[in-house]
């Protein structure tokens, strides 16, 4: 990182010429090595980002023979100095297959790595070309503030980035449907909800940059000639950037093991969109695809999952919150949908890879009865012997009473067997969020096969989500490992008495050894 | 030289003996690779023994103890100290409804995940139909080591086609899935895996994933899949070659690797 922002440094403002690569001498011998070593399985022998890997991830592995990177410092249309190509080695890239090789490989290594991958394309060899970093002036204070936000929406409506991004920047524009890369493959728009995908970078200046050099090869362009042509200010691109930045949590959301749900004294939410839920602890949770069985799936759409809970000790609350670009089914969505099952593998699918219309789907799992001991069932929906007590629901299920929920005991991936009398669940779909609110008292009568609630305990969950409009249905979905959820007991008063009686004890203790030594020195 | 007085004087040796042992057991620990945060009742164990040792070391020596116990002596009776005396009363009971606070309150946490990492294996298993015996197996690929680049190609391909999602480019159980699960995938780098198995034992883990493990795995938290349902017993011996192959690990031998059956006895 130090170094990569040194040779940022010189390169965009030295006053004294300098070599044509700030970096130490590199070695496209040894980088072939390292290169066919690490790199190869997705990347490919010829660079061309068709290793044995990269049907197996979306977004695709870098092409490196075209020279067209997104993640630059430079201007739109050039190509990325040495600074930054080893930035996306050493750091990755936030939300795709990419790890950070910082600490896997030496420095050397990563220095000839950069060599070699350049000589996969002529133009790197084009020395006349003089790649130099766009030079940006620092980040204007106050960018959490209401006006420097007001600024930014008011930007990121003028110049269209809602057409992609959406009105709430969930990546669920008009136009997002049409998207792809240069190479044809399917393109999301960024949901700008989750700066810690964001490929570039979560900061204001990260995105800032991308606003500035665009991210070439995709629809998204370079906004520098707007600053050119006096359509906005520099300072007012800034504030663009500081309220996309607010979209997002102000730090990655930790993973946390146990869900806890407060007991309420007031009533349980009424809606999905009930004032409460803003008063309750929110937690994320990661989902990712399904390849434990057949067919397998290596594009998952849903990337987690926020939960909350409640309850007023008789029933419990459940609230599920996650982005989905569609509100599936949704035909507009076909092509893209198409798109993405030609892109990701699914060499064992066995047919069945037609594009939908398919609902959007939430699983949320429990064990049939809370476990003595760790013991529980298979994370993955139970087994034949072993059945797990499930809600689900799906978006084509009806503004029933039930609306569109079910209980019911899945006895693995393939079976699901419907109980009578569900949870109550209500649903709302704006702006490229779903937000599901189960509700089902903490007892019921079926004892044998639903799971009974009970406050002070670690219960057992795991979440299951399905985008209909990216071809997911049946096996091919994102999933999570089992989580816990405990609902908040009353406090007991021995809670509060019993630190009192022992400060109070400690304190006549104290007295009284203070007295006696006292006593005995006079 | 006022300093000097106080480092020459066991009873502030001993207090700084003590916040030294609090720095390294909640802050220093935790940086040590591999180490996680240390539990609170765990530092409170450190810390009481931590101050028995050193109640030891002070008593140990009679002049020692006697220099120990002035300054707690001054701070119970010397009249100028009578601040010290005062905010030393409240704030020790204070301190101790504290600790009371946090031992009472009631919190729900994730119950203890005692898994054993490497159970015992069997001696056999079927594979497909095919009863395979593990004990003394070798990977059958290494009787043919003019043909093991190829193999070990193979296994590479097969490796970044199924394994890549969790256990990653590197090798290190860090993949784009990992995250995801809960035991984390096996790091093939760590010295505590594949370089400590045979590649029989491997073979089993592989071939049979998590719903293959016994109890005491806790096979209904593995995400590792069944994969004899993916792929033939040579693609998996392949994929192991690579394995060791990448890493540059041994697989553990079964002349040296008489323990496994001596491990299967133990448990």
């Amino acid at each position: 990182m130090i170094s990569a922002l040194l040779a940022l440094g010189l390169a965009a403002g030295a006053p004294f010429p300098l070599p044509p690569s700030p970096l130490p001498v590199q070695d496209t011998v040894k980088g072939k090595v390292v290169y066919e070593k690490w790199c190869a399985g997705c990347h490919g022998e010829t660079g061309a980002g068709d290793g044995p890997a990269a049907a197996y991830m979306l977004p695709r592995p870098r092409n490196f023979t075209g020279a067209v990177y997104k993640i630059r410092t430079t201007a739109s249309g050039q190509l990325p100095t040495d600074a930054d190509l080893l930035r996306a080695i050493d750091e990755g890239l936030a939300g795709s297959a990419m790890p950070a090789w910082k600490g896997r490989l030496s420095d050397a290594e990563r220095r000839d790595v950069l060599a070699y991958l350049k000589t996969f394309s002529s133009f790197f060899a084009d020395t006349s070309q003089h790649v130099v970093a766009l030079k940006f002036g620092g980040e204007p204070g106050g960018g959490t503030s209401a006006e420097a936000l007001k600024v930014g929406r008011q930007f990121y409506d003028s110049i269209g980035c809602r057409k992609c991004h959406g009105d709430q920047g969930r990546g669920d524009g008009p136009s997002a449907p049409t998207l792809k890369d240069d190479a044809g493959f399917p393109i999301f728009a960024a949901d700008l909800h989750q700066s810690w995908r964001f490929r570039g970078g979560a900061t204001a200046a990260d995105i800032y940059r991308r606003l500035r050099t665009g991210l070439d090869g995709t629809p998204m362009p370079s906004f520098s000639d707007l600053i050119d042509q006096k359509f906005l200010t520099d300072e007012q691109l800034w504030r663009l950037a500081q309220y996309v930045r607010s979209l997002s949590p102000a730090r990655t959301p930790e993973v946390r093991d146990v869900i806890h749900a407060p007991r309420l004294a007031a009533a349980l939410p009424a809606a999905p969109g009930d004032s409460v839920w803003d008063r309750v602890d929110r937690y994320w949770l990661p989902l990712v695809g399904q390849v434990i069985r057949k067919p397998r799936w290596f594009g998952p759409a849903v990337s987690g999952v926020w939960v909350q809970a409640v309850h007023d000790g008789k029933s419990v609350a459940l609230r599920v919150s996650w982005d989905d670009r569609t509100r599936s089914p949704d035909t507009t969505w076909l092509g893209f949908e198409r798109r993405v099952l030609e892109t990701v593998a699914g060499d064992d699918s066995g047919g069945g890879r037609t594009a939908g219309p398919f609902p959007d789907q939430l699983a949320v799992q429990f064990p049939r009865r809370i476990p003595e001991g760790m013991e529980r069932p298979y994370f993955l929906m139970g087994t034949e012997t072993d059945a797990v007590y499930q809600w689900r629901w799906t978006s084509a299920g009806g503004s029933g009473a039930a609306g569109g929920a079910v209980g019911g005991l899945a006895r693995g991936l393939e079976r699901f067997d419907t109980l009578p009398g569900g949870p109550a669940a209500q649903t709302s779909y704006e702006h490229g969020e779903w937000r599901v609110m189960f509700t089902r008292s903490l007892a019921t009568p079926d004892t044998a096969n639903e799971l009974q609630f009970a406050a002070g305990r670690a219960i057992p969950v795991a979440f299951f989500a399905w985008d209909g409009s990216s071809g997911e249905h049946g096996n091919r979905l994102a999933v999570s490992t089992w989580y816990f959820l405990a609902l908040d007991q009353p406090t007991p008063p021995r809670v509060f008495v019993t630190p009192v009686v022992v400060m109070l004890l400690t304190l006549g203790l104290g007295i009284v050894v203070v007295r006696r030594v006292q006593r005995r020195q006079a | 030289m006022n300093w000097r007085r106080y480092a020459d004087h066991p009873f502030w040796q001993a207090a700084a003996l003590l916040v030294a042992a609090y720095v390294v057991i909640v802050y220093v620990v935790p940086l040590f690779p591999g180490s996680a945060l240390v539990p609170k009742s765990v530092v409170l164990q450190y810390m009481a023994t931590v101050l028995v040792g050193v109640l030891i070391y002070v008593s140990d020596n009679e002049e020692r103890w006697i220099r120990f116990r002035e300054p707690i002596h001054a701070a119970l009776v010397e009249p100028r100290l009578r601040p010290v005396r005062a905010g030393l009363l409240v704030a020790v009971p204070a301190l101790v409804g504290l600790v009371a606070y946090g031992q009472v309150r009631t919190t729900v946490a994730a119950p203890p995940n005692l898994r054993s990492i490497h159970p015992a294996p069997p001696s056999e298993i079927t594979f497909r139909g095919k009863t395979i015996t593990l004990t003394g197996l070798d990977n059958p690929l290494r009787q043919h080591p003019e043909s093991s680049a190829a193999y070990a190609a193979d296994g590479k391909r097969i490796y970044y086609q199924n394994c890549l999602p969790c256990h990653g480019d590197h090798l290190d159980g860090q993949g784009h899935y990992a995250p995801g699960f809960n035991p984390i995938p096996a790091n093939f780098q760590d010295n505590g895996t594949i370089a400590q198995l045979t590649e029989s034992f491997v073979f089993w883990r592989v071939a049979k994933g998590g719903p293959g493990l016994p109890r005491e795995g806790t096979p209904w938290n593995s995400a590792m899949p069944r994969w004899e349902d993916f792929l033939t017993e040579r693609e998996i011996w392949s994929v192991i070659l690579f394995l060791y192959d990448q890493t540059g690990w041994k697989p553990r031998t079964w002349e040296t690797a008489g323990e496994a059956g001596k491990r299967k006895g133990d448990d």
